[in-house]
């Protein structure tokens, strides 16, 4: 494991009742890198993205975060390590105003957060101005539409201070132009500094963020590298659109 | 705010002073109605700020009586040793409870608990030392002045914990549990700690008003102790007062407390109905309290009641 390698997953495994959810995937994560992870639905990328957070623990596998092992850490242990996450399915927190949202994610993230409330306001607020939704700070976020939902996602994993970055289709029902402003977004985020992991079905945008791609179909690791290369790759677009029945 | 603080300060004082009207049953129904609130607002920490509908706290209520009778009765030690006690008993079995059933979340979680003031109120009934089923007289204490600033200051304790709870990372923390557990956990929220810290923090208020409640009615048995309905009560005056709220509970359950002790002496036969009538219609117009109601009304007129007629589709 090279020194600037941030996530490494060694053979993880995840079963549910029997069936094979993620099946011995391995791979690693350099700091400073977007790592695009694609695949058909029920691939198990979203449970790949829980198995690192650690709401889900693997039936087999090591997980290696900055080089010490996190297998048996509880989900708030690796959020003050700096592993942030956004769910594919939101869960905000309904009946608080947007900015207490995002304020909850400043007050406990990265090494347990910041435990004075109005500096974590003013950490919150920041962000808001970041991913656009400074003209909502005040609505409760069970009124917000779907794309500023995205956005309070994004803003209360960041509002952690993440070291890693797990984003979950953040993109997913958004139009053309508001996908053009998340990946800025992201790019800007990744400029920062912080590592990112980002399951995507948008296309377009996976291959314009990603500096490499893993793919996974049926729980395996089907494909890894450059995302020209692993697009192209036969085995995908079999996995993407069936077998050519010529 | 410090305006704010002041007036409450000043509301405290005003209720240390009652007592000098020298006006027994007035003392008397004030016990009560500052026991009731304590018992609600040491509910609101576990069920108004963290999320979970606790009905363990009757347990905790009978743990403290227990303790402290247990102790002035049957150990012939002071009534402060009596209160630490049950305080002691009711925060060990938060945890012990705590641990394992927080796990359950929603109803599961609810009806986990139901089940504690049976089990605990089963035990007490058999044991000697708590004279069994029999129940156990405290030494006699005719000073309801000290019973009722006793009752006082315990609410104002709790309120004072509360007011920090509301003000505090370990507050946000709660009512992010309260909100979306699953979230709360990913964000760095140390779901379990924080849980079972709010639980033992509601156990320890509940345990010490059911040991002044004892030592000021001087009998107890396993019946009385370990009463669901008494938990019913502290859950409806949170309730209706606004959970979540720091002032919400204490005055939900002071007008609950004028309310039927109104009704119960000028229509004593029909007050249960008609307080059961009160409850009703305050959870159609108002499902999130007074305290919500006073924010709604500022904000929306009375469109806030069609709102919240329309919002359960009745």
């Amino acid at each position: 494991m090279s020194a600037d390698t941030i996530l490494e997953a060694q053979g993880l495994t995840m079963r549910f009742l029997g069936l094979v959810a993620v099946n011995q995937v391995s791979f690693a994560l350099a700091r400073g890198e977007i790592l695009g992870l694609i695949g058909p639905n029920g691939a198990g990328k979203t449970t790949l993205i829980s198995l690192i957070s650690g709401t889900l623990l693997p039936v087999a596998g090591e997980l290696l975060f900055e080089g010490r092992s996190i297998n048996g850490l509880p989900p708030h242990a690796r959020a003050h390590l700096g592993i942030g996450r956004t769910f594919q399915v939101m869960k905000p927190f309904p009946r608080l105003s947007v900015l207490e949202n995002v304020t909850v994610g400043a007050l406990f993230g990265f090494g347990g957060g910041e435990h004075n409330r109005s500096k974590a306001r003013e950490q919150a607020r920041a962000l808001l101005d970041f991913t656009g939704l400074q003209h909502r700070v005040d609505q409760h976020a069970d009124e917000l539409g779907g794309p500023d939902r995205k956005r309070l996602e994004l803003a209360k994993a960041l509002a952690m201070k993440p070291k890693l970055l797990l984003l979950d289709e953040v993109m997913a029902g958004l139009t053309h132009a508001e996908i053009d402003e998340v990946v800025e977004i992201i790019k800007k985020i990744r400029d920062s500094g912080i590592t990112i992991l980002v399951i995507e079905h948008v296309m377009r945008a996976i291959r314009s963020l990603s500096d490499r791609i893993v793919v996974l179909h049926h729980g395996e690791m089907i494909a890894e590298g450059m995302p020209d290369a692993v697009l192209a790759d036969p085995r995908v677009i079999e996995a993407y659109l069936g077998k050519r029945r010529a | 705010m410090k305006g704010r603080v002041a007036l409450l300060g000043l509301c405290a004082v005003l209720l240390a002073l009652l007592p000098l009207t020298g006006d027994d049953v007035l003392i008397q129904y004030g016990i009560d109605a500052l026991l009731f609130a304590t018992l609600a607002q040491a509910w609101n920490i576990i069920g108004g700020f963290a999320g979970y509908a606790s009905f363990g706290n009757s347990s905790f209520y009978g743990l403290g009586t227990y303790g402290t009778a247990i102790a002035m009765a049957q150990l012939h030690l002071p009534f402060w040793v009596g209160l630490c006690l049950g305080a002691f008993l009711a925060v060990v079995c938060a945890v012990l409870i705590g641990l394992p059933i927080l796990r359950l979340r929603g109803h599961y979680f609810a009806i986990a608990t139901l089940g504690l003031s049976a089990t605990l109120s089963a035990i007490i009934a058999n044991l000697d030392i708590s004279g069994r089923n029999i129940g156990l007289i405290l030494p006699l204490t005719r000073n309801d002045t000290m019973f009722y600033e006793l009752a006082l200051v315990l609410l104002v304790a709790a309120t004072g914990t509360v007011a920090w709870i509301a003000r505090s990372r370990f507050g946000m923390g709660l009512i992010a549990i309260r909100e979306n557990e699953d979230a709360a956990q990913v964000m760095g929220v140390n779901t379990t700690l924080y849980k079972v810290t709010a639980l033992v923090l509601s156990a320890f208020f509940t345990a010490l008003a059911g040991g002044i409640h004892a030592y000021w009615i001087t009998f107890i048995d396993p019946a009385s102790a370990f009463d669901l309905t008494l938990n019913v009560r502290m859950v409806i005056m949170a309730m209706f007062g606004g959970p979540g709220t720091v002032l919400g509970p204490v005055i939900g359950s002071f007008i609950l407390t004028f309310v039927y002790q109104l009704l119960a002496s000028s229509i004593s036969t029909a007050a249960a109905l008609l307080f059961g009538i009160v409850i009703v219609l305050a959870v159609i117009f108002m499902p999130r309290g007074l305290w919500d109601l006073a924010g709604g009304l500022r904000r929306l007129g009375p469109r806030y009641f069609l709102q919240n007629i329309r919002a359960h589709r009745l």
